[in-house]
């Protein structure tokens, strides 16, 4: 559950507290250290699996992390008596070239869903470059489930204040994007109006595509107002160890997503959804697309088609998304030229002071007081702060 | 008038668009590529998107904006192709 940025150490406490989870991990870590094997923590946050692992027997551990919360494994590990086994990187696994293979990969970088951000890109490169032959990863699979979903309260969003609100306002523009957004929530089995899909089943010890393109069909076992397709996954750390976050189980720190209709949509018992999902994973961000068609299980007529994506939900204006076509030639802004500039002046011996007054020097229109450029500065370098650890 | 023009056209289930201040940007889900459309190219696809035939597009486009005829017809069937050459739209 760890990314590059913007957890806070009461998110990785919710992720040590969760039971399920923690508990299928530390099964899992125990029965896989040997004594004296060498352990690789992916996204580590502060290192509560690289804590385990010494505590199994490990000799040497690996916490990687490029969030600042790898600060703390250090003193943890003093705390806990085994800082003499722990070797803190602070930066991304896919980066990172060990002394020596490891024994045991250990990671939980899974968002909402486990095709999240460089999960799987990570998990491929380490099991190539970092795990020994025969080596353990944890986790060994995770299988993405499927359903469809009344979901009254995880849909208000999509529908309030857009299409109903007490202003008389016409704010409809919105909703076309607020239906293009998944909803975190957590829904019970009563909330299902199909049996559950085993969507795919992400193997990581073969897995190597990242995307995701799969065909579901799935019939209304009763009557209900659907709103749309709620997605889970169950996990399995290592063969009789794991957890799932799907609507017949307690609430997880994961929760689960609902892929919104754009309108709600009455469904009689033995009506059908097809539905093709896909996941592509474009700059590190994944875009999820959900084609839908509601067809009627009496007289076989497709009553909804729709076609959603989180691209459609994104409110960026074209000039944004334009660098991202690979055709595009870039120019140079005033505030990139800014950057340019404080970036070719540091290595050269320059402080930060002497930076700023450099910049008041060549940019004077774009900085009315020294403390204004070196707030610029500052904002540049923290870009990179920590990232040659 | 182009055939092409007076073809009905669908937008491809690979094609999503996101559209804001009159210009749309189109992800490719098969391939990944993006689109940018300007303003008048962002006509043409919510035209389309609505079942409207090219031709009618071209009427209204016409009706809004001071151009040649010829010139406009040439142009959204050049657009045309290229979408259809990058799979975002097909003949329905």
């Amino acid at each position: 559950m760890v990314r590059v940025s913007g957890y806070d150490i009461t998110d990785y406490g919710d992720m040590v507290d969760c039971r399920p989870r923690m508990s299928a991990y530390a099964e899992a870590l125990k029965r896989a250290v040997a004594p004296g094997c060498t352990v690789i923590d992916i996204g580590a946050g502060f290192g509560v699996f690289a804590l385990l692992a010494c505590k199994y027997g490990a000799g040497k551990v690996v916490a990687i992390e490029p969030d600042p919360s790898i600060e703390l494994v250090m003193p943890m590990a003093q705390a806990n008596g085994c800082a003499d086994r722990i070797t803190v990187v602070r930066g991304l696994s896919t980066e990172f070239t060990p002394d020596e293979k490891a024994d045991v990969i250990v990671s939980d970088i899974r968002g909402t869903m486990p095709l999240f951000e460089n999960h799987i890109e990570t998990i491929v490169d380490a099991r190539e470059r970092l795990l020994k032959p025969g080596g353990a990863q944890l986790p060994l699979r995770d299988t993405i489930r499927l359903a469809l979903a009344h979901a009254p309260d995880a849909y208000r969003l999509c529908e309030r204040p857009w299409s109903v609100n007490e202003y008389d306002l016409d704010l409809s523009l919105g909703h076309e994007f607020a239906v293009n957004i998944p909803r975190r929530t957590h829904l019970g089995t009563e909330a299902l109006l199909s049996d559950p899909f085993d969507l795919v089943t992400l193997d990581y010890r073969t897995i190597t595509d990242p995307g995701l393109d799969a065909t579901v069909e799935l019939v209304a076992t009763q009557d209900g107002v659907a709103h749309g397709l709620l997605n889970w996954f169950d996990a399995k750390i290592a063969e009789g160890f794991g957890y799932s976050n799907g609507p017949a189980r307690p609430e997880l720190v994961y929760g689960q997503n609902l892929l919104p209709f754009p309108e709600s949509v009455p469904m009689k018992a033995g009506d059908r959804v097809l539905a093709r999902i896909r996941g592509m994973l474009a700059g590190g961000i994944y875009i999820w697309s959900w084609q839908c068609k509601i067809v009627d299980g009496a007289t076989g007529e497709t009553r909804h088609s729709f076609n959603q994506s989180t691209f459609k939900g994104s409110i960026r204006p074209a000039a944004r998304l334009a660098p991202l076509e690979p055709g595009f030639v870039p120019t140079i802004s005033a505030k990139l030229q800014i950057d340019r500039d404080c970036l070719s002046m540091v290595g050269d011996g320059r402080s930060l002071c002497e930076i700023a007054d450099q910049l008041i020097e060549r940019h004077p229109d774009d900085f009315t007081s020294i403390d204004e450029a070196l707030g610029r500065v500052r904002t540049v370098l923290h870009r990179y702060a920590g990232s040659d650890q | 008038m182009s055939d092409i023009l007076t073809q009905t056209w669908r937008i491809s289930d690979d094609a999503v668009a996101n559209a804001v201040g009159g210009e749309t940007v189109i992800l490719h889900l098969g391939n990944g590529n993006y689109y940018g459309l300007d303003t008048i190219g962002t006509v043409l696809w919510d035209g389309l998107k609505a079942g409207k035939l090219p031709c009618e597009v071209c009427d209204a486009i016409l009706a809004e904006y001071d151009a040649e005829r010829s010139v406009v017809e040439s142009d959204l069937a050049q657009f045309l192709e290229e979408l259809e050459a990058n799979e975002l739209v097909e003949a329905a």
